[in-house]
């Protein structure tokens, strides 16, 4: 134990007496964290703007004037009875008429012609939400019955597939740029580290060798340069930690604002996850670091 | 204490360090090994501490086979031999209590017998009031002698000294051989390798000569024989 705790003030000392070439290993292993921080926040973002969307796609089915309300909340209790079918929710004609002219607000010439026609000329309606999109044909499909077709005066479709498809695609290519810029400052990082236990290897030479001398074993030997490569590995970890809070307290009501209506607590995904996430990003730099330096160490040093 | 036995030691392709070098040392004794340069006489002081292992031949240390020494035995072996260099080998940033109690750190002993420790040695060598000390506030002497400091504290058996006195004018180099004979006087053995004539023929102990990787003489309370 007594032998444990010099190992570390070996490497500690180390670390401050090599100061600023800690400091550039810390910084790639920082870098290579951010890169990795940058995916899952875009990973997280994704997700939550494609379920936005997919929960957005519904289905409007219109009804001829003739059609009573009756056989309007007939359909609806079928449609209901579809196993696929998340909600139908009833428009009045009155309700359509309102929400078409809100929606047309800005376009005086639909506005106009609106009032050109005597009364509304919008009937009922219906608008269907599916649990998923791909669910929309079967649902439509199943409107084509003689009972009901003679009722139904349009169907409109919104199809967001195409909108969730390239948005999907896109998430999907950032991802996995972002995992190459990770993957590369990895490789970077490494070469650093090699280089970082290297140069030390080289300035305490000296010292290894008096070291040896003296009786000291091999882990006595090792120890300071391995710990020292955890060491690293957990400092950025903790300065990641520190820019990830900084720049959520900063960005993340503007993320919000920015993604209306879509839930996108990056604060509160962080905090949930914010053991096991580091936990591992910490145990993977450090299993790098570790790895690096017993390579660096056996072609280097010689004990 | 310490046996050659027929040792041989090369280099590729084919330098001769040593050439069938047999020798006993009995526990105790102070030996002085000389040589010109090049004789093989440093070769024979890396030998007992392991740092350099024979091509041929076997070396005994007490109860270790140096010759067949497993790696990991290397260390404790260490443990209980000291060695001083001409060049001192003290870490510059390092004060001369730190140097010594570097010995005593690696080897895993205790800070408060470290403490107890490292003032007592520092004092028998004569720098008690010097442990704060960083070395290049020190005299080449005074470094040598907290080298000496750090290879008495682990109390070994034997002592090793590659040529201590090669860095230092004649009269701290007698001050140096003075603290070598006395602590041969409390029984640890000395082995001493100088091409120093004048430091040989004041000692009166034993000395062995190497000529080209062999013993050419071995004599109690021998002269340097070399000219």
């Amino acid at each position: 134990m007594r032998s444990f705790f010099r190992i570390i003030r070996f490497a500690l000392q180390s670390m401050m007496r090599n100061f600023w070439l800690s400091f550039v290993t810390v910084s790639v292993f920082v870098l290579t964290l951010v890169t990795v921080n940058a995916v899952i926040v875009l990973n997280v973002l994704a997700n939550a703007s494609v379920k936005s969307v997919e929960g957005r796609v519904q289905v409007t089915v219109y009804f001829t004037s003739d059609a009573s309300e009756s056989t309007v909340k007939n359909v609806q209790s079928y449609l209901l009875g579809l196993s696929q079918v998340k909600d139908v929710s009833y428009v009045t004609a009155d309700e359509a008429l309102a929400q078409f002219k809100e929606n047309h607000q800005n376009d005086p010439v639909i506005l106009a012609s609106l009032d050109e026609v005597d009364g509304n000329p919008l009937g009922q309606a219906l608008k269907i939400r599916a649990y998923n999109a791909g669910d929309f044909p079967f649902v439509l499909q199943a409107l084509e019955t003689p009972e009901y077709k003679p009722f139904i005066k349009d169907k409109n479709y919104n199809n967001y597939e195409s909108a969730l498809r390239v948005l999907s695609d896109f998430s999907e290519k950032v991802r996995l740029g972002f995992l190459i810029l990770a993957l590369f400052f990895g490789f970077i990082a490494t070469l650093i580290v090699f280089n970082t236990i290297r140069v030390a290897i080289y300035v305490h030479r000296d010292e290894i060798g008096i070291m040896k001398l003296v009786g000291a074993n091999d882990w006595f030997v090792r120890g300071p340069f391995l710990f020292e490569s955890i060491c690293y590995a957990f400092i950025a970890t903790v300065v990641m930690g520190v820019l990830l809070s900084a720049f959520l307290t900063f960005a993340n009501p503007a993320i919000v604002a920015f993604f209306q209506g879509v839930d996108v607590d990056l604060v509160s995904y962080y905090l949930t996850n914010a053991l096991p996430m580091f936990g591992a990003q910490f145990g993977i730099l450090a299993l790098l670091g570790l790895g690096t330096t017993t390579f660096a160490m056996r072609r280097y040093l010689r004990v | 204490m310490i046996t050659f036995k027929n040792v041989t030691k090369e280099y590729p392709p084919k330098t001769h360090a040593l050439a069938g070098v047999s020798f006993r040392i009995e526990a105790g004794e102070f030996v002085s090994i000389t040589g010109q340069s090049g004789s093989g006489k440093s070769t024979v002081a890396k030998m007992i501490f392991a740092e350099e292992m024979p091509t041929s031949g076997h070396i005994h240390i007490g109860d270790w086979d140096i010759s067949n020494i497993r790696h990991s035995d290397i260390p404790v072996l260490r443990r209980q031999i000291g060695v001083v260099f001409q060049d001192f080998k003290l870490l510059p940033k390092k004060t001369a209590f730190e140097n010594v109690a570097f010995a005593l750190e690696v080897a895993g002993e205790s800070t408060k017998r470290i403490r107890e420790v490292v003032p007592h040695v520092l004092k028998i060598v004569g720098l008690g009031e010097k442990g704060g000390r960083y070395p290049r506030q020190l005299s080449g002497g005074e470094q040598q002698r907290v080298s000496i400091a750090r290879a008495l504290v682990h109390r070994p058996k034997i002592i090793v000294a590659d040529e201590p006195t090669g860095n230092l004018d004649a009269i701290t180099a007698r001050e140096i051989i003075e603290l070598f004979t006395r602590i041969n006087d409390f029984g640890t053995t000395v082995v001493l390798v100088t091409h120093d004539r004048d430091i040989v023929n004041g000692l009166h102990r034993r000395v062995i000569t190497l000529r080209d990787g062999k013993v050419s003489s071995d004599a109690e309370k021998g002269k340097y024989l070399l000219s």
